[in-house]
């Protein structure tokens, strides 16, 4: 291993993987996808296909999907495309601080997401695939997020 | 130089790639709600109430097994209480068989009820009780019907023939055709005057059903 070599893996390993923050594209990307259906129907008024479970037209028209005036879907939505904007920023800048802001946005995205799976469950007691996949989402982005940070400060 | 040209290029297709993603989902979920209906497949048997004479229609294609026709239920009937006396509201029959096994012999049922002059009784009753007939199979389901009827004051003899005979199935049938041509994916759906028509916000769709009367009448 000649110095040159010895240097720049001494830099990367400062960096967090990059496969860490292509998986956070990924996922935010699944739920950039997922959001935008549910925000397009939302606006436009047409049920959602309910493949899977049943309930979704019920959750999604429930008064639980709206919060101030704002749907649910259009807030995870911006909450999507700020986790895409914030890594994409991370792998071209590499600054620590950026992955410290994506810890914390995703961390209360997966607080937020488990007040809205009880809220199917318990609650309005259906349960809307759209809702759950997002809800996933936010336990691989937090855990994403968590483990950039930890190997990003190595 | 050259690596801030990388760097433009890196973004404008991050934001390509978002856009156009966005703008699929919108075109492919519109596509869905293009259901270019008129009221022209309105025939003269319908089930219909508020202002008969009126010329503003909103229909509802429904489901009597469909959780989300049941939560829909007090906003409709807060509209069409509003507005009684200027549009005519329609009911459609649109049981989503695969999904729902009691749909369609729910809205068999209030067809019979219908031919003894008791079919919005017989709705409601339906959708209220929604979650208690929702799990039952085979003859209980029928059974649990005829007791409706009865509790309705219907001739239960007749009720439970009408509910069998073909007219009956016919009737539910051609509705759900109707349908079908009319692109209705899934229930609830409403059209306002042979527009799709949002019924999910309160407020909102009020608005939109002034704005049709306000036009109508000018």
């Amino acid at each position: 291993m000649n110095k040159h070599e010895k240097k720049s893996e001494k830099l990367s390993m400062r960096r967090a993987p990059k496969l860490l923050i292509w998986g956070l594209i990924a996922f935010a990307f699944i739920g950039f996808l997922d959001t935008s259906y549910l925000t397009v129907s939302h606006y436009s008024g047409t049920d959602v296909n309910c493949s899977i479970a049943q309930g979704c037209n019920e959750v999604l028209s429930s008064s639980y999907s709206v919060i101030f005036g704002v749907p649910m879907a259009l807030l995870g939505l911006l909450y999507y495309i700020t986790i895409l904007v914030l890594s994409l920023l991370y792998l071209d800048t590499h600054k620590v601080k950026i992955l410290k802001v994506i810890a914390v946005l995703t961390a209360l995205a997966f607080l937020f997401s488990g007040w809205l799976v009880y809220l199917q469950l318990f609650v309005i007691k259906e349960i809307c695939q759209y809702c759950m996949i997002s809800a996933i989402n936010s336990v691989v982005l937090v855990i994403l997020s968590l483990l950039a940070i930890k190997y990003g400060r190595k | 130089m050259k690596k801030n040209k990388k760097r433009l290029l890196y973004w404008l297709l991050a934001a390509g790639v978002l856009i156009l993603s966005f703008l699929i989902i919108a075109l492919n979920s519109q596509e869905d709600s293009e259901t270019g209906t008129d009221t022209s497949i309105l025939t003269d048997s319908e089930w219909e109430k508020g202002n008969l004479e009126s010329e503003i229609v909103l229909v509802e294609y429904s489901d009597f097994q469909c959780p989300a026709c049941s939560a829909r239920q007090p906003m409709i009937n807060d509209i069409v209480g509003e507005f009684d006396s200027h549009i005519k509201f329609v009911f459609k029959q649109f049981p989503l068989r695969s999904i729902h096994p009691n749909a369609q012999l729910a809205a068999q049922a209030s067809e019979s009820a219908g031919l003894q002059g008791k079919f919005w009784e017989m709705h409601d009753k339906l959708f209220e009780t929604q979650s208690e007939w929702s799990v039952l199979q085979g003859i209980l389901v029928a059974e649990t019907f005829t007791e409706y009827a009865l509790e309705l004051g219907l001739d239960t003899e007749q009720f439970e023939k009408d509910m069998n005979s073909r007219d009956v199935k016919d009737a539910v049938n051609s509705d759900f055709d109707n349908g079908r041509d009319a692109n209705v994916g899934g229930t609830p759906t409403f059209f306002l005057n042979g527009e799709p028509f949002n019924l999910r916000n309160y407020e909102q769709a009020r608005e939109e059903i002034r704005e049709v009367i306000d036009e109508a009448s000018a």
